[in-house]
């Protein structure tokens, strides 16, 4: 069953397509990549799963429900989790803190949440850890957002997306700007988290996504050029072609 | 933690013996005033510039209601935190759909609205003359028009209001209010509506605005004009600046310093709002944590020397 | 039309420095006073009028580059305290320099008296200030169109990256622009104390209109500061006709209106 399903999503900003009359589906408990040169769409397409933009056209489909259009700031409470392409954490917060925000989000109850002290929630607490805990963080807790490395930033990143326990997990270029070591260690990360949680995964290096994807996709131009699985993909005449000087695996 | 604690009991203990007791209620009555401003400003990241809207508001209305009809001392400050919430409710509205720039002038511009209405309203507010008269009423046998006895009330109003903020800012909410201002999208993106939290965080500040404005007017006996104006505003943003916008005691310590500053050197020279706008510069250009970011790095500057010495021998 | 021309400029510092000029409404009252001691200094209007906002100018220049220019690294917030405390000094400083009490100016020879119009007797200074302020508008927006230099502030706004990636010094301009804008204020500032007088406190309350018109205008969009200016000042005058206490006060309910209405103002495009 597909968890997550668009319908010929499109979104124009007046001259500019954006998204193309983009439809694909993801199945439940997937990893599905959708990968494409820089400028193909693939974060455009993120921020319309997610509220930031609405679509000029089309349907987005979750879980069965239309939530085309839901405000960015509903969608956490469906169950929809996101990490962004350029780092964007609370740098002033220590890292317990930044996922322990994104954690208490989505407890059922938000009772108490201007009066009770913040250590009196063990629920929410305990959750967060765990998410620190699932990205290998859970040493640094008391340190601020700001003071660890960019790889580490990376890592919260990823474990604010956690901590809200989702079902469905958007990764936008988890290992952007990361060196290879690092670049490594994520994708074992994202690897580990293979079956726990629907995945959709952005990246523009094709390598990484090979040994992870269930599905890919690809886009070009806001279009949706080829899907399929990843051996597939990498025999795509087209796909060689959109990413003429890109990394292709033999 | 409770350092800090002990050091403000001794503060409200010790005060009345080195100041007069009118003054030392002023500063109490401003660090409350600092408290909601801080909320917004330390906490939330809005620069507000409009805060003396509900202080004055609620001075004028409680103040009517004590001059007109006598009402007693707990309806008066209930009220003055209803009227300062509901008119922070009202303009928070306007403003929180906004961000940066256009948050602050809305929250200037909507202030001048305020006060040119308090300004031409003469038959109620007084106009340019304030609105004078204002009793203290006697309650359970106390007589507040003692000054030292009102300086308790005022006292204890303080370390209620001060503790009412120290749950409010270790609550998820203050968490969360911090997470807006470091990134609002991304808070958004985790779940939170970023206009509904700041609105109720503009109420909350509205609501100590409020009290601060009633304690004010049955301190002084008047509500002069200027308690709803411009100038009024920008003090407390500078008593919270100096004193630390990053800290929960910040507001404290810029209140004393403040208070202090304008009426030792207003009896001097006349112009002294030049030297605060001098020292606002200063402030601003040097220190922008203010005084408790001075304090830490002093402190971090001592025990690195210590280190230093240490190893060194 | 003077509120028009405090709105352009407010609205181009606003626009291309990024922060509500909190000093904007003192730089307007300086350009009277610096009219009054200049013309007390020369002897003739004319001359004082060229020369004192100039003076406002130049003292907007050394004001965007001591003060909000090393401030840039710090962030807008900082920026605009900086002219928030700087408000005060100017103020203070204004009562400092020419005493508390305010003073009354009198306009020019040729400009006194009324101009018989038929219907009413009108100021001959009002119309000539309104004719004055129009041309300044209608100049200040022709330069912004029509020059190069006006196109690289326009720029600045909608752009600020693009402009610095073409090369363009943008610390200049933006002390071009904050000069500007100062200029405009002083010369609003010079060509009301006739028709008002002065006081210390005048530039308190234009600084609250004048951002009112901003906030109506759409933040950095210069024509919207125009026609919300002149829309606000006939709006008080027919206000002013009906219920004269409440004018000033209807500015700013009707700003609260348009706002809950339309948040971006009545041309903002955001």
């Amino acid at each position: 069953m597909a968890l997550l399903r668009t319908e010929n999503v499109t979104k124009a900003f007046g001259a500019l397509t954006a998204v193309n009359g983009v439809s694909l589906e993801v199945e439940a408990g997937s990893l599905h990549s959708i990968i494409g040169p820089n400028g193909a769409g693939k974060t455009t397409l993120f921020n319309l799963f997610t509220g930031q933009l609405t679509p000029t056209s089309g349907r987005i489909v979750f879980d069965g429900r239309d939530i085309t259009g839901t405000p960015s700031h509903r969608v956490a409470h469906l169950g929809i989790a996101r990490s962004f392409q350029r780092t964007n954490v609370f740098p002033a917060l220590s890292l317990l803190d930044n996922v322990w925000i994104a954690a208490f989000a989505r407890r059922g109850s938000w009772r108490g949440f201007a009066w009770r002290r913040a250590d009196r929630y063990p629920e929410v607490t305990e959750r967060a850890l765990a998410a620190l805990r699932d990205v290998g963080l859970q040493d640094r807790a008391n340190q601020l957002a700001r003071e660890i490395s960019h790889g580490e930033q990376r890592q919260l990143e990823l474990a604010i997306a956690l901590a809200a326990a989702p079902r469905l997990l958007l990764l936008d270029e988890p290992a952007a700007g990361l060196s290879p070591d690092e670049t490594q260690r994520m994708v074992a990360l994202v690897r580990g988290l293979k079956g726990r949680y629907t995945i959709v995964l952005i990246e523009h290096k094709m390598d990484i996504i090979m040994g992870v994807s269930d599905r890919v996709s690809v886009m070009h131009f806001g279009s949706l050029i080829a899907e399929g699985t990843p051996a597939e993909i990498q025999r795509n005449a087209d796909v060689r072609r959109a990413y003429l000087g890109g990394v292709v695996v033999e | 933690m409770s350092r800090a604690w002990l050091a403000v009991f001794a503060a409200v203990i010790l005060l009345p013996l080195a100041v007069r007791h009118a003054l030392a209620s002023e500063i109490w009555i401003f660090a409350i005033f600092g408290l909601g401003l801080n909320l917004l400003l330390g906490y939330t990241g809005l620069l507000s510039f409009g805060q003396s809207t509900f202080f004055g508001s609620a001075g004028y209305v409680s103040g009517y209601l004590l001059k007109h009809y006598g009402i007693n001392v707990f309806a008066a400050l209930g009220i003055g935190v209803l009227v300062g919430a509901v008119s922070a409710a009202l303009v928070g509205y306007l403003c929180v759909q906004r961000s940066g720039l256009y948050f602050i002038m809305l929250t200037f511009a909507l202030n001048q609205m305020f006060y040119f209405i308090a300004y031409q309203w003469t038959t109620v507010t007084g106009g340019e003359d304030g609105m004078p008269g204002i009793g203290r009423p006697v309650l359970l046998g106390v007589d507040f028009r003692q000054p030292l006895a009102y300086y308790i009330f005022v006292a204890l109003l303080f370390l209620v209001s001060l503790w009412v903020m120290k749950r409010i800012v270790e609550s998820p909410l203050g968490k969360i209010l911090q997470a807006i201002r470091e990134n609002e999208v991304r808070a958004q993106a985790v779940g939170y509506d970023g206009a509904r939290l700041k609105l109720l965080a503009f109420v909350i500040g509205g609501a100590f605005s409020g009290l601060a404005g009633v304690l004010y007017a049955m301190l002084f006996g008047i509500v002069p004009l200027e308690a709803i104006g411009f100038v009024f505003s920008g003090n407390v943003v500078f008593a919270t600046l100096i004193g630390g916008s990053g800290s929960l005691y910040g507001p404290i310590i810029g209140s004393f310093v403040f208070i202090w500053l304008s009426e030792s050197v207003s009896v001097v020279w006349a112009r002294w709002p030049l030297l605060l706008g001098v020292a606002f510069v200063i402030v601003v250009i040097f220190f922008r944590g203010g005084c408790v970011e001075a304090w830490a790095r002093f402190w971090s500057w001592r025990e690195r020397r210590r280190m230093a010495t240490r190893l060194a021998s | 039309m003077l509120y028009a021309l405090m709105g352009l400029g407010l609205s181009l510092i606003t626009g291309i420095l990024n922060i509500p000029n909190f000093a904007h409404g003192a730089l307007f009252a300086l350009g009277a006073y610096f009219l009054a001691s200049t013309l007390h200094v020369v002897g003739n209007f004319w001359l004082a009028l060229v020369l004192a906002p100039v003076g406002v100018a130049v003292l907007g220049l050394a004001i965007e580059y001591a003060g909000i220019r090393p401030l840039y690294r710090a962030g807008h917030d900082y920026q605009l305290l900086f002219t928030f405390g700087l408000s005060l000094i100017l103020s203070e400083g204004i009562i400092v320099v020419w005493g508390p009490i305010g003073f009354s100016q009198l306009p020019p020879p040729i400009l006194r008296g009324g101009l018989d119009l038929g219907f009413t007797f009108y100021p001959k200074y009002r119309l000539f200030v309104m004719v004055m302020a129009g041309l300044l508008v209608l100049g200040t927006w022709l330069f912004l169109e029509k020059t190069r230099y006006g196109a690289i502030m326009r720029a600045g706004i909608e752009d600020k990256e693009m402009v610095s990636l073409l090369g363009i010094d943008i610390h200049r301009l933006f002390t071009a622009a904050f000069a500007l804008g100062a200029y405009l204020a002083g010369i609003a500032g010079a060509l009301t104390a006739p028709i008002r007088g002065l006081s210390p406190g005048m530039g308190v309350d234009m600084l609250g209109i004048a951002f009112v018109v901003v906030a109506l205008g759409g933040l950095g969009n210069l024509l919207g500061a125009i026609a919300a200016g002149l829309l606000i000042g006939v709006a008080q005058s027919i206000v002013a006709l009906y219920w004269t206490e409440a004018s000033v006060a209807v500015i700013f309910a009707v700003m609260a209106a348009v706002l809950l209405v339309r948040p971006q103002g009545l041309f903002g495009i955001r």
